[in-house]
């Protein structure tokens, strides 16, 4: 037989041997076997030198080429085996995808200082630095500056928690007022700050009282501000917390430490200002106290009130959060309980 | 202050609708909290004559016939035991609708017809507080003298038509304590001119000023005017009176007492009677109360007086709490002709204390401690004398027993448009200020820029420039002025650098998974010092609401732990909280406070899951989730070292303190069982956490400038070396001895075994540490790590007696 039928005999063998390897390792042998150093190809190419010279290149084409197709079908027939072995290994990885995943506490902000920090970022993007004072307060920071002389029969609305005659529980932020006043070199700029904190009230615990709540002070002072300025502020404000469609109102009310004293009420996010229980039927919702500062209160810190003027504003952080997110019972922020906390979690800006 | 929409109209035209007006107050003066329209819901209400009243026999009932002004009497079976004939009275008629929504209809009572209802003041919705006694449990009789007909509405006759406006005051705003007060506010809400009469007194009685005196100290009462009334018939007052005093929320008592009461709505100047009789001594002291002193009061109430109250005597015995309460010795009795009538001004903080103090608030104390009209004493005085001429047929004494009369210097308050204008940021003219002083009633005088108010002695809260500008203000309308934002240099806003370090604590430990709580910060002082290392001394307050809430805390974790007690009661029993607020305490002579993180842990690592592939939740869990804080907020943790440690309610073999460089952080553990095995849901639980001082902790932090290395191109070569070690011997102490021969390119060796058990000797474990090196700048050879491991092994050989395993 001579060498081109030896070869086309190999190659019809060789192609059925392919076809017929099922595993990676059948198909590693028929790979050894036709294409490998001792194959039957290599022992025809070395039997080349007895062949006439002339036959010798048609014969090493041919044989090259024997061996190029043996190699893509090894290729092709190992590609094919590979990728149905994995498609098997898959199909029996299947899992029940609705099963339910293993997880843990998601970590929630409080409530209150979701309304804080919102508060805050607000101010600070006005130009407002935060400022944090002392929770046992001096009488003198906590009445006295702020023109609560003793025996103000406003100190009788502020049931306050003594430690001793002079130092006490503060009932409201406003001593950061006097304090940052006192400090503030108005030389080097105006004077905008907020001042959020725990204060304290005399009250028994129920439903709408705390003994423990959180306000935010707010002050803004310098040479020109105007009541104008304090409206347009708290406006924004009561807009950015309670929603843009929110009216507002201005009514004269009083504290000792603002001339002349208002408070803002927003119209009913409940009923929009037709009336509801939660709004006792006016329409309106009380949500802070402001004014522009009493003279006495700069005078107390040494600031000359015929040269600067200012507003203050104090808001209920825990009376935001209530309105805000329809709770009803203060208590609620200060029992702890996880599963009416974790539901702020989604609340986290 | 109940304020009548009809009364109102006395001094002013209102043609306003009430909510209308009731909103504009609200906005402009003082807060309107309701505008109640007694009549509202109400129908087919009218006035009847009892024509003829029979019992019904066997039964506490009455047989009427009333004439409610149709053709025929209606029968109306009645059970009120002071029905009688010849009264006239409230008759619901059939259809009619009364109190809390109830339909009157015709109906049969014992086999008798009954064509309506003859009702009581609550039952057309009177509140119990208001209605005269003597109609308490019956029903309401009208005075002989009232001019009504059968057959007319009775929602006129009794005042049930008005709008009631329910002012809302603020402190300063006491001068609305008054109908004159409120008519002031409302004339210069409306712009109408407000009309207030002036009082002519003729007396009709003989002198009696020379026989009676009258000690006081002008101090506790700086003004003090007596009068008095002879020939007193005591009796009910007239209707229009009666439905003045109710409506205002005040019970009709006498024709006596209700004309004080009418004069102090109507003035705001509280005024007192007192029987004659008690002054037999003729004579009148106002002084403090002497210890051991008491009275009883009107409302049968008995106090043992204090010596700051101001008490009145007739120079033998206390007949009066001063501004308070009159005394029962000398109230007006039905036979009471002859009357002492008292106009004063008391010192507004000694009454204030004294009602504070007894718990005895009234109409009167209220007023005065929020200041009244210097004005309108002896103009007070002289109205309630009249009125008593008129109503309880009395004769006015000549002359007033004037004991003080202290004389108030008028405010004058000089100021300038402009300044109103730039606080208020309007542009309000001249002829408009000038305009809005006239409509409150303040003589004003602008000449250029300069304004000068002559406040009235009825607004005493008005005395500075900045309270003008508050009139003018509120006046010109909030609602006007337009809404500016302060036209300021730049100001940078943010939080301190200490507040900015506090928040990246906060959102580390939230993005751990913890729930934010926040706890009370007064507690039981036992409560205050647990789960402390070194408590300090004690801060309490001095009136505390309870035991539970007097001292402040000196730690976090208490709150945590009854937040676990709360939650786990309620079968929350995977917990992962914080809270991170301050700590109080007393050191040094000084109050200070720190801003604390603590943490709590309890359950699994995972919430229950049917692959059952969890763990408990345990120390080093816990350890591992600290080191990752401390990691995010730049401390180094491996400066951060652990030593077993006793903390007061923590677990004596499962706590440790927490060191950075020798100062202490804080610490970290297990919550003790004395406090878990108590509690019946905490009882075989375990409950894990830590609490940390940021105020030591927070300056420790790197706050240098990150700058970014490149990822090491060379690996890092691993050998794992298991020691053999005592049981009292530290993770810690052979971590020290590796790391001190380990050499530079020693990286890290967790640890990645601990044995102890059949295995080995009892008294000792074995440790496995994989000790990795790493030289980031070339390829590390193996004699390098070689020579290191040589020198570890044979150095926790002889420090440690260690066996290399
Ligand atoms: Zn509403």
């Amino acid at each position: 037989m001579d060498l081109f039928e030896r070869l086309k005999d190999l190659r019809e063998k060789g192609l059925s041997e392919i076809d017929k390897a099922q595993t990676e390792e059948k198909l590693n042998d028929v790979r050894v076997k036709l294409i490998g150093r001792k194959s039957e190809l290599t022992e025809i190419l070395h039997s080349m030198k007895d062949v006439e010279p002339e036959q010798r290149r048609e014969i090493g084409q041919s044989v090259n080429k024997v061996r190029d197709l043996f190699n893509q079908k090894l290729d092709d027939a190992k590609n094919e085996l590979v990728e149905k072995l994995i498609a098997e290994q898959m199909a029996k990885e299947k899992i029940d995808v609705t099963l339910p995943g293993r997880s843990n506490h998601l970590g929630s902000k409080h409530p209150i200082y979701i309304i804080l920090d919102d508060l805050e970022e607000f101010f600070i993007g006005m130009g407002y630095k935060v400022v944090q004072g002392p929770e046992i307060e001096t009488d003198h920071y906590c009445f006295e500056m702020m023109n609560l002389p003793k025996d103000h029969p406003a100190r009788d609305m502020q049931e306050t928690f003594y430690i001793d005659p002079e130092d006490l529980l503060r009932t409201q932020t406003s001593g950061d007022q006097a304090r940052v006043l006192e400090k503030h070199d108005f030389s080097k700029g105006p004077l905008k700050m907020v001042g959020p904190g725990k204060v304290y009230r005399r009250d028994d615990d129920d439903a709408t009282h705390s003994h423990q709540f959180m306000q935010m002070e707010g002050l803004v002072a310098d040479k020109n501000i105007t009541m104008g300025d304090l409206k347009g502020t708290l406006e924004l404000m009561a807009k950015h917390v309670f929603g843009q469609n929110r009216q507002t109102r201005l009514r004269p009310s009083y504290f000792p430490f603002t001339e002349p004293s208002v408070e803002m009420d927003v119209s009913c996010f409940n009923c929009d200002g037709k009336g509801c229980a939660i709004c006792k039927y006016t329409g309106w919702i009380e949500v802070l106290g402001a004014g522009m500062i009493h003279p006495n209160v700069l005078e107390n810190a040494g600031v000359d009130s015929s040269v600067y003027s200012g507003f203050a504003f104090g808001v209920g952080l825990d009376r935001f959060a209530i309105l805000k997110y329809g709770i009803d019972d203060i208590r609620d922020f200060y029992t702890n309980d996880v599963r009416f906390l974790e539901q702020f979690s989604r609340e986290e800006k | 202050m109940l304020v009548s929409y009809n009364w109102l109209q006395d001094f002013l035209k209102l043609d306003e609708d009430p909510t209308v007006l009731s909103e504009k107050i609200t906005r402009t003066g003082v807060e309107v909290a309701e505008v109640r329209h007694p009549q509202a819901g109400l129908k087919k209400i009218v006035i009847g004559h009892i024509i003829d009243c029979e019992p019904i026999e066997g039964t506490h009932l009455n047989l009427t016939k009333v004439d409610v002004g149709e053709d025929e009497p209606h029968q109306i079976v009645c059970g009120a035991p002071n029905v009688a004939a010849g009264e006239d009275v409230i008759v619901a008629l059939p259809g009619a609708r009364i109190a809390d929504n109830v339909k009157i209809k015709k109906g049969k009572l014992r086999g008798y017809e009954s064509n309506g209802m003859i009702c009581g003041l609550q039952e057309i919705g009177f509140a119990d507080s208001v209605v005269p006694e003597k109609y308490a449990n019956g029903i309401y009789v009208f005075p002989q003298d009232a001019d009504v007909k059968p057959g007319e509405d009775a929602f006129e006759a009794l005042g049930m038509d008005d709008y009631i406006f329910d002012f809302d005051i603020t402190p300063n705003r006491a001068d609305t304590l008054s109908m004159e007060g409120s008519a002031y506010e409302v004339g210069a809400i409306v712009d109408e001119p407000v009309k207030i009469e002036d009082v002519t007194l003729k007396a009709d009685g003989p002198n009696w000023t020379d026989n009676f005196t009258a000690e006081v100290d002008p101090k506790l009462a700086p003004k003090f005017f007596l009068r008095k009334i002879t020939g007193v018939k005591v009796a009910d007052s007239p209707l229009w009176m009666q439905r003045r005093l109710w409506n205002a929320g005040i019970r009709p008592i006498n024709n006596v007492v209700d004309v004080t009461n009418y004069v102090m709505l109507l003035t705001g100047q509280p005024l007192h009677t007192y029987d004659a009789r008690s002054f037999a001594t003729e004579k009148l002291v106002v002084r403090k109360a002497q210890k051991g002193e008491s009275l009883t009061l009107l409302n049968d109430k008995a106090v043992d007086l204090d010596p700051n109250d101001i008490v009145i005597t007739n120079g033998q015995e206390v007949v009066m709490m001063a501004g308070v309460m009159g005394g029962l010795n000398s109230e007006i009795k039905a036979d009471t002709t002859e009357v002492i009538l008292e106009a004063a001004i008391f010192d507004p903080t000694l009454i204030r204390k004294s009602a504070l103090r007894h718990a005895n608030r009234t109409e009167a104390s209220s007023r005065y401690e929020k200041g009244v009209n210097w004005d309108a004493t002896k103009r007070a005085l002289n109205m309630a004398a009249l009125l008593l001429r008129n109503d309880a047929a009395g004769s006015i004494n000549e002359g007033i027993v004037t004991a003080t009369d202290t004389e108030r210097k008028q405010d004058i308050v000089h100021t300038t448009i402009s300044y109103l204008n730039k606080t208020l940021g309007t542009q309000i003219s001249a002829a408009e200020v000038q305009h809005i002083f006239e409509r409150l009633n303040f003589p004003v005088e602008i000449a250029g820029d300069d304004l000068t108010v002559a406040v009235p002695a009825r607004r005493w809260d008005v005395a500075i420039p900045a309270d003008l500008v508050e009139e003018v203000g509120r006046i010109y309308g909030y609602d006007r002025i337009e809404s500016t934002q302060p036209v300021l240099p730049e100001t940078h806003g943010g939080y301190s650098p200490e507040e900015e370090k506090i928040r990246r604590v906060k959102k580390v430990v939230q993005g751990q998974g913890l729930v934010e709580a926040i706890s009370y910060s007064l507690t039981s002082p036992e409560k205050a010092v647990s789960f402390v290392k070194q408590p300090k001394e004690l801060v309490k307050v001095q009136m505390p609401l309870n035991s539970s809430r007097s001292t402040l805390r000196q730690n976090l974790m208490t709150g945590l732990v009854d937040a676990a007690i709360y939650n786990m009661a309620r079968k929350q029993n995977q917990l992962q909280m914080f809270e991170q607020g301050r700590v109080y305490d007393f050191e040094n002579s000084t109050y200070n406070e720190h801003e604390h993180l603590a943490t709590l842990y309890t359950g699994n690592v995972y919430f229950e899951n049917w692959q059952h592939d969890n763990d408990p939740i345990d120390f080093y869990y816990v350890k591992g989730q600290l080191t990752n804080l401390f990691l995010a907020i730049g401390i180094n943790p491996t400066k951060v070292t652990y030593q077993a440690e006793t903390i007061a309610q923590m677990h004596p073999t499962r706590t440790a303190g927490i060191y950075y460089e020798g100062q202490y952080l804080g610490m970290i553990g297990m919550i003790g069982h004395e406090t878990t095995r108590s509690n019946k849901v905490l009882k075989g639980k375990e409950i894990y956490g830590y609490e940390l001082d940021l105020d030591v902790l927070l300056p420790l932090a790197n706050n240098s400038k990150l700058v970014a290395k490149t990822a090491p191109k060379f690996p890092p070569v691993e050998r794992d070396l298991s020691v053999l070690v005592e049981q009292d011997v530290t993770s810690e102490q052979i971590e020290e001895v590796i790391k001190k021969n380990g050499g530079q390119y020693l990286i890290n060796l967790p640890v990645v075994d601990v044995y102890q058990g059949s295995q080995i000797d009892k008294k000792k474990k074995s440790l496995t540490y994989r000790l990795i090196f790493l030289n980031e700048n070339d390829t590390l050879t193996d004699d390098i790590v070689n020579e290191a491991m040589t020198e570890i092994k044979e150095d926790l050989q002889t420090s440690l007696q260690a066996e290399i395993r």
